[in-house]
């Protein structure tokens, strides 16, 4: 559950709007912090692996209304300044070709990001603790507990936004007297004719924003863990074959000790 | 998603949507997405979408493709209606607001090539995200290819169809080899870039309108949307009972739209 695919006009604007503001300021600093040479030389790559995770993206697994994201990989391959990069680049074109709101690309960068960086920590904490040979093993738990987060963050958000209760909220018209909503829907179309022809005045029934919110947390979770299964078993497969193929990908280099001038170099005089 | 085809259909076009100016296209998109959020009314949110469609009958779009690429974020848009939605025209607006917005940005990319909306998107980036967008959607087709024949190696060594198993991990394998190969390739682009002096920045320069009466029609096509689409939220009281109008005038366009293009498709064979 790497992005929200809620349509434009769903959810508020402060929380779109504050999602877009953060998203920016997050790219800001990925820039900032992608300015050095080794960094920028990987540039190609934040576009081959964002390239990669569009392709997976737009591969439906149709029964379950899921797609493969490889966004832990992406993460495990790009680092997380990049990542943060690879995420808004994956986003904008996935909403360029219709995959999700143009108004929610800022969040769906932010939750892309978080999965891309948990993935890439916990597969780097893994890796140390239980050593290479073992690293399908910890890419698959760290694919599960990653989209795990993020589902939740998902559904988190979409508590924040009330959009359950809501969706009577913000499709309702923005009564300009007052400056509430109404819903249009509960007089309706309905009421004016245009479906039935008749005019009725019976009260719509209630809809606690609770129920809505349980519902969609239930069918998020039911569908979703089963794609985070089929989502491990595919990148613990591919980490695992990078591990024994070309290790240097996964294991990121340590930093480099400082180096000591030569004593030689020293030529301090009285 | 065939990104090829996109692509394709957005470089050969020489429709007058074709010759807008990409940065029209992307405001008039903008506001056609603007349009389909303000709105409340199903029927209002028809008529963008109708809007778009006429537009894209005026591009000579294929209609295939263009609609089943927008029709795609119906399946997610209906999997949030049925979770989260309190009645089922409550739910029927979740999802004709997402096909609305795919509908109006995916004629932008139908219509423009790739490095036209990136351009101009790029101006308001940072170098480094400006540059990674370009580089992604060359690598769609890259390793959109190379997966393609991949994968067909794996299965004809696994012995695909008889051995389920054997074929996934296969395929597995392939994505594998695909990530070394993507590996090798960023590489290779980078000492390819440098060697032709690339320093932080790749410059695209943003193409002028060729069709000024089209740039013109789309602007005010996207305005009569967003007003509508205002009018209908701020004095919906009044106007419910005319909310047959909108989707009624773009029906008429659209009319309109399939006629002058089947003259056109006429007077060029």
């Amino acid at each position: 559950m790497t992005h929200i695919h809620i349509p434009d006009g769903v959810l508020p604007v402060w929380l779109w709007g504050g999602g877009w503001m953060l998203a920016i300021l997050a790219l800001l600093v990925a820039d900032r912090a992608s300015r050095r040479y080794e960094t920028r030389r990987r540039l190609p790559l934040v576009g081959i692996v964002s390239a990669l995770v569009i392709v997976a993206m737009s591969s439906e697994v149709v029964p379950i209304a899921y797609h493969m994201n490889l966004t832990v990989l992406a993460g495990a391959l790009l680092g997380p300044a990049l990542a943060v990069v690879s995420a808004f680049v994956v986003q904008v074109v996935l909403a360029a070709l219709g995959h999700g709101g143009v108004t929610i690309v800022g969040l769906n960068t932010l939750l892309t990001a978080a999965e891309m960086c948990l993935g890439w920590a916990l597969l780097q904490g893994g890796i140390r603790l239980f050593g290479l040979p073992r690293a399908g093993r910890v890419a698959a738990a760290a694919t599960v507990l990653t989209l795990f987060v993020t589902t939740t963050l998902l559904v988190g958000l979409v508590a924040l936004s009330g959009v359950t209760q809501a969706t009577e909220r913000e499709t309702g018209a923005l009564d300009p007297q007052n400056l509430t909503f109404a819903s249009p829907f509960s007089e309706g179309v309905v009421h004016v004719g245009l479906f039935s022809g008749g005019e009725s005045h019976e009260e719509p029934p209630e809809t606690g924003g609770g129920l809505g919110l349980k519902r969609f947390a239930t069918v998020v979770y039911t569908l979703g863990s089963i794609g985070w299964v089929l989502e491990a078993l595919v990148t613990a497969a591919i980490v695992s074959y990078l591990a024994r193929v070309r290790p240097s990908l996964l294991v990121q280099p340590r930093a480099l000790a400082p180096v000591r001038p030569a004593p030689a170099e020293h030529h301090g005089g009285a | 998603m065939n990104v090829r085809l996109v692509d394709t259909i957005a470089v050969s076009g020489r429709s007058p949507v074709h010759a807008a100016s990409p940065r029209t296209k992307l405001a008039v998109a903008a506001l056609a997405i603007a349009a389909a959020a303000v709105t409340t009314n199903v029927l209002v949110c028809a008529a963008v979408a109708l809007t778009a469609i006429a537009a894209a009958v005026a591009a000579r779009v294929p209609m295939r493709p263009y609609l089943a690429l927008a029709g795609y974020p119906a399946i997610f848009a209906a999997l949030f209606a049925w979770a989260s939605a309190p009645d089922l025209l409550a739910g029927a607006l979740v999802v004709a607001k997402a096909v609305t917005a795919a509908l109006a940005v995916v004629l932008v990319l139908f219509t423009t090539p790739y490095p036209q909306v990136f351009a101009t998107i790029q101006r308001v980036l940072p170098g480094l995200v400006g540059d990674a967008l370009f580089m992604t959607y060359r690598a769609i087709f890259i390793l959109g290819d190379k997966l393609d024949d991949l994968v067909v190696a794996a299965r004809l060594r696994s012995g695909a169809g008889r051995h389920p198993l054997r074929s996934a991990l296969a395929t597995v394998r392939a994505l594998g080899n695909l990530v070394l190969y993507a590996f090798d390739l960023a590489e290779r682009e980078y000492d390819v870039l440098a060697l032709r002096g690339y320093s932080g920045r790749l410059s695209v320069p943003v193409r002028r309108s060729a069709a000024p009466l089209a740039d013109a029609a789309l602007v005010a096509g996207g305005i009569a949307c967003l007003v509508a689409a205002v009018a209908w939220r701020v004095a919906w009281r009044e106007l419910l009972p005319y909310s047959w109008l909108p989707p009624a005038f773009t029906l008429a366009v659209l009319a309109a739209a399939i006629a002058w293009s089947a003259a056109a498709k006429e007077g060029a064979s």
